[in-house]
């Protein structure tokens, strides 16, 4: 607890820019009893800046989740190095949040209050329980969820249960905000209004945090991300690494389409590359 | 007809309610009125009224309450065969979580012994143990350990990979991983597991103790059953099977109700 601490004492010194996550060479190969691995991630080098928000874009098999789950600690690399603040990762932390895709990450057995409790009382044992729930109800207030914090998750919708999981994200305040294609499994009309509010959301509950953020949807990336990586697939390789200066604005805004259709390009070539 | 439930002010809600009632009433008239009716010999096939007061005699209500002896004898040994089917079967499925070969082990030994009637093993119980209550435990333990085991397996083997990296990411020993995550996600097994479990060993535990009272053992519901037909005490005997097959009820109802307070509520429920 005391160096997870201390940890985030040290990544608040750093300024602005200066690289937060260093990824050198880092590739990563499953290997299935009895076959030949199959290479996911292959040899990428990309340093993630402290505070930006950092979108890997690809489509689906680029091995992009492999790579942040690596990042998260989950899963080792097969060779190469990824540093956080200088030191290797080791085991997941606290530090690095992971927002799974998956509906079922929350605690089917707490309620909305409750998982953010936990989170909270996980990382911050000393805080006193109606203190941690003062947080919790802040957080869960910031995502929208006020009314549904009595209940129970199989009560919620998919996207009720993706704001929970961000709120107790936000809650547990970690250096680095590791998120999966959150909305990948949310209906068009739920993605949009997620997608939406998600700016808002990182603005309030998430200043000061690194976000690391995995989706193979263009229009996603192009209003999310400070910079986008592009992968490509077969083995994952860097495809590309683009500064956004339309990060921020309304979805589908005019000015972002040529980016985004650029982007889109960029992502059949990819698809191309494997057939 | 719908004129006719609405003259008498019934809503459709209240039928589908009244319904079981009223299957459950109109086969005890039917019992009654076929035996009353057809003269049936009370030694062969007592009427319903007559099990029921020797039912209420023999707990109490106007007789000498002798019933909640044998039920004492019975649930005692029960309870004691549950608490070991239990611990074994945590403890056998805590080696096989960890262990291909115990997995392996604990697979086949449910194998073996999930189609096999445990009370066949009665009678090796009875050369190895004697006529004992241990006998008796053994039986019930073979009959109860091995679905507890096997959904207790299964439990643990489905838990969300999501939540197990959940728990990882806010750094859970792996005690309390255990103990957060792995069980409470388990629990729906787990319940239909002792469920199931406490199924079968009540129906072996009253098989047992009829062939202990046959051969002049002692205690249990089942002995009792089977003396009051020795002694030709036809309506004791129904009011013993009546009792068995109450108290089967009221333990289901006793795990529905742990079912409805959690899994029901959390939505994690299997089936």
């Amino acid at each position: 607890m005391a160096t997870a601490a201390n940890r985030a004492a040290r990544f608040e010194q750093l300024s602005p820019g200066e690289p937060l996550v260093t990824i050198r060479d880092a590739s990563i190969a499953y290997s299935t009893r009895g076959r030949a691995a199959t290479l996911a991630v292959d040899s990428v080098s990309i340093d993630i800046r402290k505070g930006e928000k950092f979108v890997i874009l690809g489509p689906s098999g680029c091995g992009k989740s492999t790579l942040l789950t690596a990042i998260g600690g989950f899963i080792p690399l097969t060779s190469g190095s990824i540093k956080i603040d200088g030191e290797p990762v080791g085991s997941p932390s606290m530090d690095r949040i992971m927002v799974f895709q998956d509906f079922g990450q929350l605690l089917p057995w707490r309620t909305v209050l409750g998982n953010v409790t936990w989170g909270i009382r996980r990382r911050f044992p000393k805080m006193s329980r109606s203190e941690a729930q003062a947080r919790a109800r802040e957080c869960i207030a910031l995502v929208g969820l006020d009314r549904q914090s009595p209940q129970y998750p199989n009560t919620l919708s998919g996207g009720q249960k993706q704001r929970c999981a961000l709120a107790r994200a936000f809650a547990v305040a970690p250096a680095l905000l590791l998120m999966d294609e959150p909305f990948g499994a949310l209906d068009a009309i739920n993605r949009e209004r997620m997608q939406a509010e998600l700016n808002r959301m990182l603005m309030e509950g998430a200043r000061g945090m690194t976000v690391i953020f995995v989706t193979h949807d263009v229009n996603e990336a192009v209003h999310l991300g400070d910079r986008i990586m592009v992968m490509s697939r077969g083995p994952g390789r860097v495809r590309a690494l683009i500064d956004n200066p339309h990060v921020g604005s309304p979805l589908f805004h005019a000015d972002a389409m040529p980016l985004a259709a650029e982007l889109r390009e960029l992502l059949k070539d990819t698809e191309n590359t494997v057939s | 007809m719908k004129a006719l439930a609405e003259g008498h002010n019934v809503s459709p809600e209240i039928i589908e309610k009244l319904r079981k009632p009223i299957v459950v009433a109109g086969l005890c008239l039917a019992w009654e009125l076929v035996v009353r009716g057809m003269q049936v010999n009370p030694l062969l096939f007592p009427a319903f009224s007559d099990v029921v007061m020797h039912l209420a005699a023999g707990l109490g209500l106007g007789g000498s309450g002798e019933l909640w002896g044998y039920i004492w004898d019975t649930l005692r040994v029960l309870l004691q065969a549950y608490a070991i089917s239990v611990a074994l079967a945590i403890f056998m499925t805590g080696l096989a979580v960890g262990n291909r070969w115990a997995r392996e082990v604990l697979s086949v030994m449910t194998g073996i012994f999930q189609p096999l009637p445990s009370i066949a093993l009665l009678p090796m119980a009875i050369l190895w143990f004697g006529f004992s209550q241990e006998s008796l435990i053994f039986v019930v333990v073979m009959s109860m350990l091995w679905p507890i085991a096997s959904s207790l397996t299964v439990g643990f083997a489905t838990v969300s990979p999501t939540l197990v990296r959940l728990g990882q990411n806010y750094e859970l020993s792996r005690i309390s991983l255990v103990t957060t995550v792995l069980v409470p996600s388990a629990l729906p097994m787990m319940i239909a597991g002792l469920k199931v479990g406490w199924g079968f060993g009540w129906r072996t535990i009253v098989a047992a103790e009829l062939v202990f009272g046959a051969t002049g053992g002692g205690g249990g519901i089942g002995w009792f059953i089977n003396n009051s037909r020795l002694f030709m005490n036809v309506a004791d005997g129904f009011a013993g099977i009546m009792l068995v097959i109450i108290i089967g009820l009221a333990t289901e109802s006793l795990f529905i109700a742990l079912q409805r307070l959690t899994t029901q509520r959390w939505g994690t429920e299997t089936a």
